[in-house]
């Protein structure tokens, strides 16, 4: 489903250079849940950007449904919904409505499409009651549900989430957890990245340690508590970042 | 796809209350002041009256010099000079004593004039006092040559007959200046807010990733944007003209009576609307550069500022040239030749070779800046903070 194949992404500035990704491989197949950990700085936005090909890779190779990010870029985004943490990326003065309906005219849907799709999601999230109002007086949480809802109006195979749940009190947090349920009993593909190492625990069938660009861990997260002998997710990432550490020091 | 985007950048910009501001309450606003005060600039002071500060003990005699001069009213004050410095008056005249009795007798006669160089309406007064004088003065001398026997042409041995080669009223030339002046600035500072929320904004928002995450090619998207900017500035473009006009018409006289294309005024009104349009097209394309460098709405606002100040060069240039001494150049230069062009216009002449180089220029360099806005839409360095 996605095939990230020696990935390095490097920025260039005028005077320094800045490697994000180094030498990034990893493959997630379809209907999987993968967990993306890692400190602040360790390349999952860069990582979970590039996939979303909205970087492209400095080397490597990343594809998505068969599709090459650099070469199908277009194949990728209908194929993909992404939601980026902190800012939603929403228009202030259009209503919850014609935000999503403007998102769903982009990527294609027809006019019934986007009703049916729309009123869907608004049930999904109890989001009707505000639907017609504008998004510049809407709480952080309710944003953040048309945020998700614009993420999965064309109903997308894979899904990223960049911190999802970063600002959301704990009533939104729920939501959006039984959302992730949800998408995994429809078999969807979804990556997210979080700090919070319970959400990683409940939500994922496999996990992704990155640490200062590269990926330190990547399997199933069974498998992880059994090899580290511990249930604790926290205390293993913490582990494996000494240890990681060790080695760069080494 | 393009009509969609566009129209949705319309109504989020239309939304905006500074876009609604800037396009219909600032022109309004602007043309109101500015039409009124050079109204009142070529009035040259008719209906003013300007009162001159004379000594108290002032005889009927002298007073009589100033009766033609409705506008001069005199002041009667013990310090005719305190009374000009207080402000109460514009200027003073102080008369030596005995000033008729010397002139009579043919002795130096003594007049002081003063007033303040630093104000218009004291220059006025001095003008007209100055005016007077030489009136009088010429009235003496003829007096005093008819008492000699001499015969009265010797006091003007000449005639000047002064003719100007436009028969445009002269205020037309304050109207070339203040037109495109004030469409210029109207159409970048209008339309300045939605370029820069357009770019800037939506990297700020983080709107534009959402955007790019589409399958929507980055090209109809940077079209769309530019079309929209294009579409406030030639608005707001419009509105200034039709306020303009409507002012002009309902609230002056001198210039109302400038204003008179005749046989052309079909055709002038299409080339104004067509200008209005290329400088809106053209105004957008260097906001939109300005939009796509700023990472944020501050930074695009302060590239965006000196783009309002290209209209102020082309104003300082052409405003003291005739019509007949333009030359190729004033056409082929950007944005100068949209000035020099609606000067031609009010003049009421269409050249229709000015219009196509004129026009032309500026799609030249819009295309330019377009395709350099293009380039880098396309890297994700400048389409995402």
């Amino acid at each position: 489903m996605i095939e990230i194949q020696q990935v390095t992404k490097k920025f260039e500035g005028k005077k320094t250079s800045v490697t994000a990704l180094k030498h990034v491989s990893l493959s997630v197949k379809e209907g999987q849940v993968v967990g993306l950990l890692g400190e602040n700085g360790a390349g999952k936005t860069t990582l979970l950007r590039t996939i979303a090909t909205l970087l492209e890779p400095t080397e490597g190779k990343v594809s998505v449904c068969g599709y090459d990010t650099k070469s199908s870029g277009n194949e990728v985004k209908k194929r993909i919904g992404v939601l980026f943490g902190g800012e939603t990326g929403l228009y202030e003065r259009l209503t919850a409505r014609e935000n999503l309906e403007y998102f769903a005219m982009l990527y294609g849907l027809s006019r019934h499409e986007t009703k049916v799709r729309i009123d869907e999601l608004a049930r999904m999230f109890g989001m009707r009651d505000y639907l017609d109002r504008k998004v510049g007086g809407f709480s952080k949480g309710m944003r953040q549900k048309v945020a998700i809802s614009r993420t999965l109006l064309h109903d997308p195979e894979i899904i990223l989430f960049d911190e999802p749940t970063t600002g959301l009190d704990i009533t939104s947090s729920n939501v959006f957890r039984q959302l992730v349920h949800q998408l995994k009993h429809k078999g969807k593909t979804i990556i997210f990245s979080s700090h919070i190492m319970e959400e990683v625990s409940m939500l994922c069938d496999s996990v992704a340690m990155m640490h200062m660009g590269e990926l330190i861990y990547h399997g199933n997260i069974e498998d992880l508590y059994k090899s580290e002998g511990s249930r604790d997710l926290n205390y293993i990432f913490m582990s494996k970042l000494v240890r990681g550490n060790n080695h760069h020091a080494s | 796809m393009l009509l969609n985007i566009y129209l949705k950048e319309m109504k989020d910009s239309f939304r905006d209350r500074r876009t609604l501001l800037l396009t219909v309450f600032l022109p309004i606003i602007m043309m109101t002041g500015l039409t009124l005060f050079y109204e009142n600039m070529v009035s040259d002071g008719e209906g003013e009256e300007y009162k001159l500060a004379v000594e108290n003990s002032i005889t009927p005699e002298v007073e009589s010099i100033f009766v033609p001069f409705e506008n001069i009213s005199l002041l009667k004050s013990d310090n005719p000079e305190k009374t000009v410095e207080s402000g109460e008056a514009q200027g003073a005249l102080i008369v030596s004593s005995g000033f008729l009795n010397s002139i009579e007798n043919g002795e130096d006669a003594k007049l002081t004039l003063i007033g303040d160089s630093f104000s218009q309406n004291s220059t006025i007064l001095m003008g007209m006092v100055t005016e007077a004088l030489d009136h009088y003065e010429k009235q003496i001398i003829a007096n005093r040559l008819e008492a000699e026997g001499a015969n009265l042409d010797l006091v003007h041995p000449f005639q000047v007959e002064q003719r100007e080669i436009s028969e445009e009223d002269p205020s037309i030339d304050l109207l070339a200046m203040l037109i495109p002046l004030i469409l210029s600035i109207a159409i970048g500072v209008g339309s300045a807010p939605a370029a820069a929320d357009l770019f800037a904004g939506e990297k700020e928002k983080k709107t534009m990733e959402a955007l790019l995450m589409t399958p929507v090619n980055r090209a109809t998207l940077l079209l769309s944007k530019w079309l929209t900017i294009s579409s406030i500035g030639a608005i707001i473009g419009f509105v200034t003209l039709i306020v303009v006009s409507l002012e002009i018409f309902f609230l002056t006289e001198h210039l109302k009576k400038a204003v008179s294309f005749g046989d052309n005024m079909p055709i002038i009104i299409s080339v104004c609307v067509l200008v209005i349009i290329v400088y809106a097209m053209f105004s957008a394309s260097l906001l939109m550069l300005t939009s796509i460098i700023g990472k944020t709405v501050k930074e695009a606002q302060s590239y965006s500022s000196p783009i309002m100040m290209i209209a102020v060069f082309p104003v300082m240039i052409t405003t003291g040239i005739g019509i007949n001494e333009f030359g190729f150049h004033h056409f082929a230069i950007p944005v100068l030749n949209l000035f020099s062009l609606l000067k031609e216009l009010l003049f009421g002449i269409v050249d229709y070779e000015h219009i196509l180089v004129s026009l032309g220029s500026n799609l030249l360099l819009l295309a330019i800046v377009f395709i350099v806005c293009r380039i880098l839409f396309l890297k994700d360095k400048w389409v995402m903070n």
